[in-house]
């Protein structure tokens, strides 16, 4: 029972961060300008080695090896929030969830590096430097372009609008929520919430842009239980194209 | 539309004959000399520059650019327009130093005068 | 045609030096005679500053351009190590446009000049980058060779005259070492591998043979042009003599993987020491690089793209007190 839970834990975290790896690597040698190519694509691969990471400890826990269980499902059998799984749009969109979503995740593993499951607790210390940057990254430039020209501030305003929903779902409760909390494992996700609002507000407030109006808040839920957008199975066939051209071979 | 071997590139819907505004000048933001230091105790090391809009992101740019690989304890980033400089056609008001035996620790050779008096002492 | 100096043959060489001052034109040569590099602000020839803007100018272009063949698999690369190398390789050569574009524009070109002559079709990029990457096989033997092909070339030009240029070649160089063995421990685990890799494999190599064999340009004339490049150290190797480097150093490689290269004139002359092949198709490389490849027109269309979705970005952070200012190294 303990280990369903855990395993629960690590497969959205894993999706999640592959997920998102997949969209921003999307941009390398595509982004607005060198410098900022290079940086995304430093992010995006960081991105990818944590899922990689997590994968790990899910086969140690007697799931198969990472790159076939990362590489060779189907979107159905994804537990990412569908936040993740939107096609970039343009580099507001894609700056915005990047924002939203790293500092979720920044805090979720702030919180696990005190775990009692100690392996996932080890990882949390270790990715500790990277996550740093990447919200030094996010918030810089939410915080510049949100308050740079009308065109950027609508357009970032209009961003976050869009994202809203869709951030919300990544703090969709699981199944074992309550067990989790008990073993000290991870705290959950309403907690998690909590410290990302208070975290990205004075960001958002600095940036002059307006997070929703409460009454309007719908979190986009169903990721976690594999329920996604039209977008995925696309991102995933293409995710394992090369696999399938030989499924027995070693890449 | 392109339909092309990369399904990034079809997915944007592009036409091969797309054609943009050139770009101004300033487009690309100004530069920022990027001085890189390897580890504490070490000097900063000039290793180059980075395009960016205010020092917050040169030294966002600076990290990936030039602090991607290896080792790195520090960066710094200059404004490329605060950087003061000598001509290189001034080098010859350096090409005297290295003669300047006189500030040098190996200017002074004393040996040479203890190991004759001391001959000439057991004479 | 990576980062090789471009020869007019048509060019005469007495016009070059037209209205240079001589004695500063004497003190420049004696310096790069003592193999002493060239700093920005030096006095320079006129054909020295033009020669090195436009070759260091288009191996900042085929850095970029090179993104997008292999940029082609990054959605696709097959499980998590290969996909984060894939991703760090194409990251790097984003990162040699950004640091040659900053050599070049030491000698007085702006980036955004640079940018604008790439998209209009004005500049030129390697010729090799107008070919398509069919498979994952493609884009692992471009790791291997291409990568092999350019650091002949930028090894070669690490040891020229000018100061940015070399410094940028000498941090490119080191990561390039990177490439060349992520792309050849590809090339061998599909040449290794199942019958279904090792055709795919056999495959793009064949595909890739002819553009491997332009890749250095067609043997230089002797002229007295391409002597003064020479002199001054900024053409640092013949093109065949690269392209002999480059077939000593990876057809014996090639070959031990059992792989068949589409060359039946091939072979090693025990008596010149030199490889013997059957001459590339040079009107087919004048065609492509005049923009009649498979995929010039995709790549600077996709250039274009993105240059445009970039501008709001840019120029929303865009500071209007600041003055262009040449960087300085
Ligand atoms: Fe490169
Ligand atoms: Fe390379």
């Amino acid at each position: 029972m303990k280990t369903e839970a855990i395993k629960e834990l690590l497969y959205k975290m894993a999706d999640d961060l592959l997920i998102i790896g997949h969209r921003n690597s999307e941009w390398t040698g595509l982004g607005p300008i060198l410098e900022e190519d290079i940086a995304f694509s430093s992010m995006a691969q960081d991105k990818i080695g944590q899922s990689q990471a997590l994968f790990q400890l899910l086969h140690e826990l007697g799931e198969q090896e990472p790159d076939t269980v990362a590489f060779m499902r189907n979107a159905n059998q994804f537990h990412n929030a569908q936040f993740l799984e939107l096609p970039n749009g343009d580099y507001d969109f894609s700056l915005m969830r990047h924002f939203l979503y790293d500092v979720a995740d920044q805090l979720r593993f702030e919180m696990l590096a005190n775990s009692s499951y100690e392996p996932l607790a080890k990882v949390a210390r270790k990715v500790k430097g990277e996550l740093k940057y990447h919200v030094f990254h996010a918030n810089t430039w939410i915080t510049k372009l949100g308050a740079a020209t009308e065109e950027s501030h609508v357009r970032m305003q209009t961003a976050l609008n869009d994202s809203w929903n869709y951030a919300l779902g990544l703090f969709e409760e699981g199944p074992f929520e309550k067990q989790l909390a008990e073993e000290g494992i991870f705290e959950g996700e309403a907690a998690l919430q909590k410290r990302w609002l208070e975290t990205i507000t004075p960001v958002l407030d600095k940036a002059t842009l307006t997070i929703p109006a409460a009454s309007t808040w719908e979190p986009k839920l169903g990721g976690r239980n594999c329920f996604h957008t039209e977008h995925l199975q696309p991102l995933v066939e293409e995710m394992s194209e090369v696999f399938r051209v030989d499924p027995s071979a070693e890449w | 539309m392109i339909k092309s071997l990369d399904p990034r590139i079809t997915r944007e819907n592009i036409s091969e004959n797309n054609t943009i505004d050139p770009l101004t000048p300033m487009d690309n933001w100004e530069t920022y000399e990027v001085f890189h230091q390897k580890k504490r105790g070490d000097q900063h090391m000039h290793v180059g520059i980075v395009h960016a809009p205010n020092p917050e992101m040169a030294l966002l740019f600076g990290k990936d650019q030039y602090g991607r690989r290896g080792i790195t304890a520090n960066i710094w980033v200059v404004k490329t327009a605060n950087v003061f400089c000598t001509e290189y056609e001034d080098q010859d008001m350096f090409e005297t130093t290295p003669e300047k035996q006189y500030r040098e620790a190996g200017g002074y050779k004393v040996m040479d005068k203890i190991n004759k008096y001391k001959k000439a002492q057991k004479a | 045609m990576y980062g090789n100096a471009y020869i007019d043959p048509n060019e005469k060489a007495n016009g070059i030096l037209a209205g240079e001052d001589p004695i500063k034109l004497k003190e420049f040569e004696n310096r790069i005679a003592r193999g002493e590099k060239i700093e920005p602000k030096d006095w320079m020839p006129k054909e020295y500053r033009k020669q090195l803007i436009r070759m260091i100018e288009q191996h900042a272009h085929s850095e970029i351009i090179g993104a997008l063949p292999e940029g082609t698999w990054i959605t696709r690369a097959p499980g998590f190590r290969r996909k984060m190398a894939l991703m760090a390789k194409v990251q790097d050569e984003v990162g040699h446009a950004q640091l040659l574009y900053s050599a070049a524009e030491t000698l007085g070109k702006s980036r955004e000049d640079m940018t604008n002559d790439l998209i209009i079709g004005k500049s030129k990029y390697s010729n090799v980058f107008n070919y398509p990457a069919f498979t994952w096989a493609d884009a692992c033997i471009i790791a291997w060779l291409i990568d092999a092909g350019a650091i002949i070339n930028q090894v070669a030009n690490a040891k020229g005259s000018y100061g940015p240029y070399c410094r940028a070649l000498d941090r490119i160089c080191t990561e390039e070492s990177f490439h060349l063995k992520y792309g050849h421990d590809n090339v061998v685990t599909l040449a290794t591998g199942t019958p279904i890799q090792r055709k795919m494999v056999q495959e793009a190599l064949t595909r890739w043979w002819p553009p491997i064999m332009h890749f250095f340009g067609p043997s230089d004339k002797i002229s007295q042009h391409s002597e003064i490049l020479m002199r001054w150290k900024v053409k640092m190797a013949s093109n065949d003599d690269m392209r002999q480097q480059f077939l000593n150093m990876y057809v014996p490689k090639i070959w031990d993987l059992g792989l068949v290269l589409p060359d039946p004139n091939l072979k090693l002359n025990e008596e010149t020491k030199k490889w013997d092949y059957t001459e590339p198709d040079w009107d087919e490389f004048k065609r492509v690089i005049n923009g009649g490849g498979p995929c010039n027109a995709e790549r600077l269309a996709v250039r274009r793209m993105a240059e445009e979705r970039g501008r709001w970005v840019r120029k929303a952070l865009l500071n209007k007190s600041e003055q262009y200012v040449t960087p300085l190294a």
